[in-house]
């Protein structure tokens, strides 16, 4: 342990509450009672979801220009990726989304799915 | 003939960070993004052993071929632009504050900077910054994964530079 271990031990933990923090704050800011999944493709949501109106598990595959594909199953309360064919599937191993605020990502893919606790859309789909 | 050396010595740690690297995807994850970053103890020791040009240049060409070996372009964008700042970090810290510092600090803000990187590639690539929510996890698998790379290559430059031909080529650096 050398002087300079300390000071860089201090900043780490310092960072590591800053970010925490900015994690509550997130997860607050987005509280809310509904449940609603959004799936953005190239920074354009694709659909809206209320994953509490959701009666039929379902699954369907979207693919992209270049001929990608991610495969989103969604059940009552929750949503995720269940396949993809990019190389380092970050998108199935998030697992399932049930909370709001919850976010997966497939960032070869560019598609993302986030869960929103409020309800903001006018225009939206649901089943 | 140091030259030569030197020049063998680079290939050799390439070769090595390259198969660690190749090996490391394999290995699953428990958390989505987070990896061991195994590979950084060979541009470590390179700084440690060679100098900053060598560890640079064991991790461009680290990247450039693991994508190739089993990578996609994104994958590669991520490895280079966290690869290439964890790496500028680390070899800021050895030459200015090497002397207040252990291995593990030097290596765990490595890690960090290398995530730090990764998530700026990805909230680029995605337009959002919301991905940011990834940041503690990374954080605290950073200090983890960088402490056991920083104990590792103390272990192994603690062998290594009684080696002659290590000596040998130190010496010709000066």
């Amino acid at each position: 342990m050398k002087k300079g271990d300390k000071i860089v031990g201090l900043i780490i933990i310092i960072l590591i509450t800053i970010s925490l923090l900015f994690l509550g704050i997130y997860r607050f800011i987005n509280k809310g009672d509904k449940l609603i999944a959004k799936i953005i493709q190239d920074q354009e949501v694709i659909k809206v979801i209320d994953l509490d109106k959701v009666e039929e598990p379902k699954e369907w595959t979207i693919e992209n220009e270049e001929g990608h594909h991610n495969t989103i199953r969604v059940e009552k309360g929750r949503i995720r990726f269940i396949e993809a064919d990019c190389p380092d599937l970050v998108c199935v191993n998030s697992g399932w989304l049930s909370k709001p605020g919850d976010i997966a990502v497939c960032i070869p893919n560019k598609i993302l799915i986030r869960i929103e606790g409020k309800d903001d859309e006018v225009d939206q789909i649901s089943y | 003939m140091t030259n030569t050396k030197r020049i063998v010595l680079l290939s050799l740690l390439v070769g090595i960070a390259l198969i660690i690297y190749v090996i490391e995807a394999q290995i699953p994850v428990i958390f989505p993004g987070v990896k061991l970053g195994l590979a950084n103890i060979i541009s470590l020791f390179t700084l440690l052993v060679l100098g900053w040009k060598e560890s640079l240049i064991v991790v461009i060409l680290r990247t450039v071929m693991g994508s190739i070996f089993g990578g996609s372009i994104s994958a590669f964008l991520f490895s280079i632009v966290g690869g290439l700042l964890s790496n500028i970090v680390m070899i800021l810290l050895y030459k200015f504050f090497r002397n207040y510092l252990g291995l593990s600090s030097i290596s765990i803000c490595g890690a960090i900077f290398h995530n730090i990187g990764q998530l700026l590639v990805a909230a680029f690539i995605i337009q959002d910054l919301r991905i940011y929510i990834y940041l503690p996890i990374l954080l605290i698998s950073g200090v983890i994964t960088g402490y056991f790379v920083g104990i590792s290559v103390g272990f192994i430059y603690k062998y290594f530079k009684n080696f002659p031909w290590i000596k040998d080529i130190q010496k010709g650096q000066n």
